[in-house]
């Protein structure tokens, strides 16, 4: 429904007169009129040229149409529709409702300035056209069904404890994430400092048995360093190491003499290091690890 | 017959000087399972491998000071598979801001007489340890989570007894020499396995 307002718009302001109120607030309001009159229509317009786009692509392209297309076309005009809501609800637009449209001139004959500004949809303002684009209640059919709508509605209270609950139980939940981070923080920080996921003496233990096989030896007793004491560890691994090197070269002896090799027999325990051990890396291998 | 062109033959020692650039940490046993979730997450999404492996380190001494290490890797789930030799240089001490321990890798693969080989070759086995776990990876990065045993008696691998009841996880990428944006990634990955495991720059020296 498209109302113009263009046309010979006589405003009656009821519950105002000239006299009590003066010239002042008269004008703010006929000045808030336009403004909120304006900015109606530039929104109207907006709707309009929506919907006639989304008409011509209907007629037109039916056969390209995409679905998820069509469904963008009424978003915009379902926002489209909304922002005019707004701005009807808008603080600054009076009440329209108070104000009455009165024509003041009917003919038969064309007019070529409306035909120009309606787009050649209404070339005469005469008595028929006048019900349809004045109206300002809705049709009998259209009314009941809102009657019967608002009567609906109004039924549905009882449900409200329903919609209370939610509310209840959505207010809670609101409540228990936007608290201050304290509360959660203290509980969470106390566990986690309970349960701690790494040992550090555990690490320097396993990086200095990797490193260079800290009570790995086989020399060495099993069962020997418990992983917790770091300074024993620390302590012990001086004299260990020596064993280790002692022991190693002892029991290396039996070892040498079954051997192929180019020892200097009667050196026990010393490694010949005339073998000059050159290892070449070829790097084009797929054995990378 | 012609030589072969220079570019199919192989590429002797100092052509590509392999790094290894290394973060270690460690994590308690009882949240293994939720650092696995998170590698599992993080990491590329491959099904994570579990490897079961033994490792032999060799020394050969010299008359010098520092003996000669070499490490020998063999793979108890999958026992034919070729042996693996690795030669692990000392940590770089050169910039105090990098992040990951850096020093010279060389890996080779080998056959299954390289203990005799290196027997007979003067290296002697300084010790041994059996590591089990999973391993993951993300682009360069490698990840991998295993628990050390001690091995009782040399070459029997029934009775393992664990080290600690920790796993130790390391992260490690293998770069030529001078890719310091390897280190930063490193780190940045690190910073998300946090507060599970903290992985740092462990010198191996300090802990002599």
């Amino acid at each position: 429904m498209i109302v113009y307002f263009r046309l010979a718009i006589f405003v009656v302001p009821i519950g105002c007169t000239v006299l009590s109120c003066g010239r002042n607030m008269q004008q703010r309001e006929e000045k808030q009129l336009d403004a909120s009159v304006e900015s109606l229509v530039t929104r109207v317009a907006h709707l309009k040229g929506s919907l006639q786009s989304f008409i011509y692509k209907l007629e037109n392209e039916y056969d390209r149409l995409t679905w998820p297309s069509v469904l963008d076309n009424f978003a915009l005009l379902s926002g489209q529709l909304n922002t005019i809501n707004k701005l009807l609800r808008n603080e600054k637009t009076p009440s329209y409702k108070s104000l009455v449209i009165i024509p003041l001139l009917l003919s038969p004959d064309r007019d070529e300035e409306l035909a120009k500004l309606t787009e050649q949809r209404v070339p005469v303002f005469s008595h028929e056209i006048v019900p349809d684009h004045l109206r300002t209640k809705p049709d009998p059919e259209v009314e009941e069904q809102e009657k019967q709508l608002s009567a609906e509605a109004a039924r549905i209270g009882p449900e409200a404890a329903q919609i209370q609950t939610l509310n209840k139980l959505c207010s809670n939940l609101l409540e228990k994430l936007n608290n201050p981070r304290d509360d959660r923080d203290s509980e969470t920080s106390a566990l986690r400092q309970n349960k701690p996921s790494f040992n550090l003496a555990d690490t320097n233990a396993l990086v200095a048995a990797v490193g260079f096989g800290k009570n790995l030896s086989k020399c060495r007793p099993p069962g020997s360093v418990a992983p917790g004491h770091t300074g024993q560890a620390m302590t012990s691994a001086g004299p260990t190491m020596q064993q280790v090197t002692i022991a190693g070269a002892a029991g290396h002896q039996p070892g040498m003499s079954g051997q192929v090799t180019q020892q200097q027999p009667g050196q026990p325990g010393k490694m010949p290091s005339n073998i000059k051990t050159n290892i070449k890396s070829a790097s084009m291998h797929p054995y990378n690890r | 017959m012609e030589a072969p062109p220079v570019t199919v033959m192989p590429v002797t020692g100092g052509a590509i000087n392999m790094m290894e650039y290394l973060l270690q940490g460690s994590v308690l046993d009882q949240s293994l399972e939720s650092l696995l979730h998170r590698l599992r997450g993080l990491c590329d999404d491959m099904e994570p491998e579990s490897f079961a492996d033994h490792e032999l380190v060799y020394l050969l001494r010299g008359q010098q000071g520092n003996p000669f290490i070499l490490r020998a890797r063999r793979s108890l789930l999958k026992p034919t598979s070729p042996w693996h030799l690795r030669y692990l240089g000392q940590p770089e001490v050169g910039d105090k801001s990098r992040h990951a321990l850096v020093r010279n890798c060389v890996d080779v693969a080998a056959s299954h007489s390289l203990p005799d080989f290196l027997n007979e070759m003067g290296f002697r086995m300084d010790h041994e340890f059996a590591a089990k776990g999973h391993l993951f990876r993300k682009g360069q990065m490698k990840i991998v989570v295993s628990k050390l045993s001690r091995v009782h008696v040399p070459g029997n691998l029934e009775n393992t007894e664990p080290l600690s009841l920790s796993y130790l996880v390391e992260l490690s990428v293998l770069a030529p020499a001078g890719q310091d944006t390897v280190s930063e990634d490193m780190k940045s990955f690190a910073e998300q396995l946090k507060p599970l495991v903290h992985l740092e720059k462990i010198d191996p020296k300090r802990l002599m």
